[in-house]
């Protein structure tokens, strides 16, 4: 065995574990579920014999499904965009500050994960409902009860909140990455604060906001807790109707396909996404 | 170009003065360096002049125009950092090309000021290479091009060489004041390497805890320091403390507790003061037989250096003296020797 290939040995026995990992957990289900799609479906087996593409064709065809795909991307575009919004600021000061609460602070953006998502939303049925607290306290000015729950504000909310962290991390990185001499150099040079946001700032966390954009965009579009909670039945998603598929229907082979359907979606979403910030990203090895 | 003045400027952090009322005026096309250990204020002075700090008071001015409270993108400066701050994610062309960009300058005209500039500090043909590809010699130098090509009315240094190796440091240097001398644009430059500011500045001032102790030619603050503070920052000094028994115009004799010294002065110190005559190294001499102006002492140690030895001398009293001589004449240790002083060369510092 030459030097260099008993190298490349090495570092597939080094990645072996992991990829057994993915290869057992991520990528047989895919398989299976990729194989189910294609099945007819069936009343007393989880699929009937044969196979078939009426499944996709029916999620084609239907412009409910093709809705619900768009409702749902659209659910995780806004969430997306409103974590960006509101993780920017926290996470630039957290970035920067020197002060002897960073450490609480930090503490404070990471308490979303502590609890379980089943929680979270009961806490926020508690805040948003009719009679929530929410509502009380416009109620005492005089103002409401306006309808926060059962309907995507209260879901968009919810979501905000879960995945809030997973925004403000990646971007804080980024940012922390960003050496503030830089930003002086260019304010220096003739650059006003807008101009050093735009050619120095928004360029270098570009690689961190790309990574948190994923992220939240992934997490919200599979989101089903959520939805399911917060949207009390009267919002519906993929992942919700999905799951309707697979355990109040028992269409198995449908469920799949519109499983595949939606992560398809999302990866196109991401694609696009990554291939519009390329451009943007060479020279940031 | 322009003049630069500095009006009281007082900078405060949380209430402690980072600058304690400084004035200083930069004349067109000088080179002045700020001078003193980190912490004294420095950079805190310079970052005021840039706009990067806004002085708690006092005034900043190129030429006739106040610019305390200018931003620093509309006071037309060229500031160099200490790690020279290269943009990452641009090319040299466009680290250079940023202020050029900034005031709308493109195409053919910003492509030949870019070449220009790049000629200017040798290194045509580094257009399209990123940052990270260079040397920190040659990042230093797209540093001072990127803060040149504006035309900037004051070019500001802050520790500029201090990452660099000794000998690039070096060369650095005479690079550094070679183009200021053909630019001839007004210039300040932070340093705590008082060689540094020696080698470079037309003038220098030393500063100590937000103070401005001397201003001077490097010539004068190492024959003439103001204070013991600079007489010790500023190479090698001897500090022998004793009061004063009489002047005459600028000499004035001390009686010291290795003997009595005369000693130049430029100060009225009345007979009777407590005083400290202040002599270099290189402004003793090792001689024989009792002299006017010399008093006996022991040869500790010896280090030959070359050039020059180093000696450490004690004196009757204990007082150990630093003193170098040129190499050719060597004592050993042990020996007793006489210690003359130049009374030119020593400084009474009060």
């Amino acid at each position: 065995m030459t030097e260099a290939s008993e190298i490349r040995v090495r570092h597939w026995l080094l990645a072996a574990p992991a990829l057994s990992l993915i290869g057992l957990f991520l990528l047989i289900p895919y398989i299976n579920i990729g194989i189910m799609s294609f099945r007819t479906p069936s009343t007393t087996a989880p699929y009937g014999p044969g196979y078939t593409v009426a499944n996709y064709v029916h999620i084609l065809s239907d412009s409910l499904y093709l809705s619900l795909l768009a409702e749902t991307l659209l659910f995780a575009t806004v969430t997306t965009a409103v974590c960006l919004l509101m993780a920017f600021p926290v996470a630039f000061h957290l970035a920067r500050t020197t002060s002897r609460w960073r450490g609480l602070l930090y503490a404070g953006v990471l308490s979303p994960l502590l609890t379980g998502v089943v929680i979270r939303c009961f806490g926020w049925i508690v805040l948003l409902a009719n009679n929530g607290l929410v509502n009380q306290a416009l109620g005492t000015v005089g103002l409401g009860p306006f309808q926060l729950m059962y309907n995507a504000t209260g879901v968009t909310i919810a979501l905000v909140h879960v995945f809030l962290p997973f925004m403000i991390l990646p971007l804080m990185t980024a940012i922390q990455s960003i050496d503030p001499h830089w930003e002086e150099a260019a304010r220096t040079l003739g650059a006003p604060r807008t101009r050093v946001f735009q050619r120095i700032v928004l360029p270098l966390i570009l690689p961190g906001l790309q990574s948190g954009v994923i992220l939240v965009f992934v997490l919200a579009a599979s989101a089903y807790v959520i939805p399911m909670l917060l949207g009390g039945g009267r919002v519906q998603t993929l992942p919700t109707v999905i799951f309707q598929q697979l355990m109040g229907g028992l269409l198995w082979p449908f469920g799949a396909a519109l499983a595949l359907t939606l992560s398809f979606a999302v990866l196109a979403s991401i694609w696009a996404f990554v291939f519009l910030g390329r451009k943007r990203m060479r020279g940031l090895a | 170009m322009s003049r630069l003045s500095i009006q009281a400027l007082t900078k405060c952090y949380a209430g402690a003065a980072a600058v304690a009322n400084i004035d200083l005026d930069v004349a067109e096309g000088e080179f002045v360096s700020l001078l003193g250990p980190s912490g004294c204020g420095k950079t805190t002075t310079l970052r005021c002049v840039a706009g990067l700090e806004t002085p708690t008071s006092g005034k900043v001015l190129f030429g006739d125009r106040d610019v305390t409270r200018v931003p620093p993108e509309r006071r037309r400066i060229g500031m160099v950092f200490q790690n020279y701050a290269l943009f990452p994610h641009m090319t040299i062309r466009e680290n250079i090309g940023f202020g050029l960009e900034m005031r709308g300058v493109r195409g053919s005209e910003a492509n030949k000021r870019i070449s220009s500039v790049l000629d200017m500090v040798q290194l045509t043909g580094f257009e399209d290479r990123w940052p990270r590809q260079l040397s920190g010699g040659q990042q230093q130098r797209v540093a001072l091009a990127r803060a040149l090509i504006v035309e900037p009315a004051v070019l500001l240094l802050d520790e500029p060489l201090a990452n660099l190796d000794a000998k690039l440091r070096d060369e650095m240097r005479f690079f550094i004041r070679a183009l200021q001398q053909r630019i001839g644009i007004t210039t300040l430059y932070v340093t705590h390497d008082q060689a540094e500011s020696m080698a470079l500045s037309d003038r220098i001032v030393v500063m100590f805890a937000g103070r401005i102790h001397q201003t001077g030619t490097p010539q004068h603050i190492y024959d003439r320091p103001a204070t013991k503070q600079v007489a010790k920052f500023i190479g090698q000094a001897n500090l022998i403390a004793g009061k004063v028994v009489h002047r005459c115009n600028e000499v004035a004799t001390v009686d010291t507790s290795v003997g009595r010294l005369l000693c130049a002065t430029n100060c009225a110190v009345e007979p009777g003061t407590p005083a400290t005559a202040m002599v270099r190294p290189e402004a003793m001499q090792l001689v024989k037989e009792c002299s006017p102006n010399a008093f006996p002492g022991r040869i500790m140690e010896r280090h030959f250096l070359g050039n020059i030895v180093d000696y450490r001398v004690a004196t009757a009293d204990g007082t150990v003296l630093a003193i170098q001589a040129l190499g050719s004449i060597v004592h050993d240790a042990g020996e007793v020797v006489s210690v003359q002083i130049d009374p030119k060369k020593a400084w009474l510092l009060e």
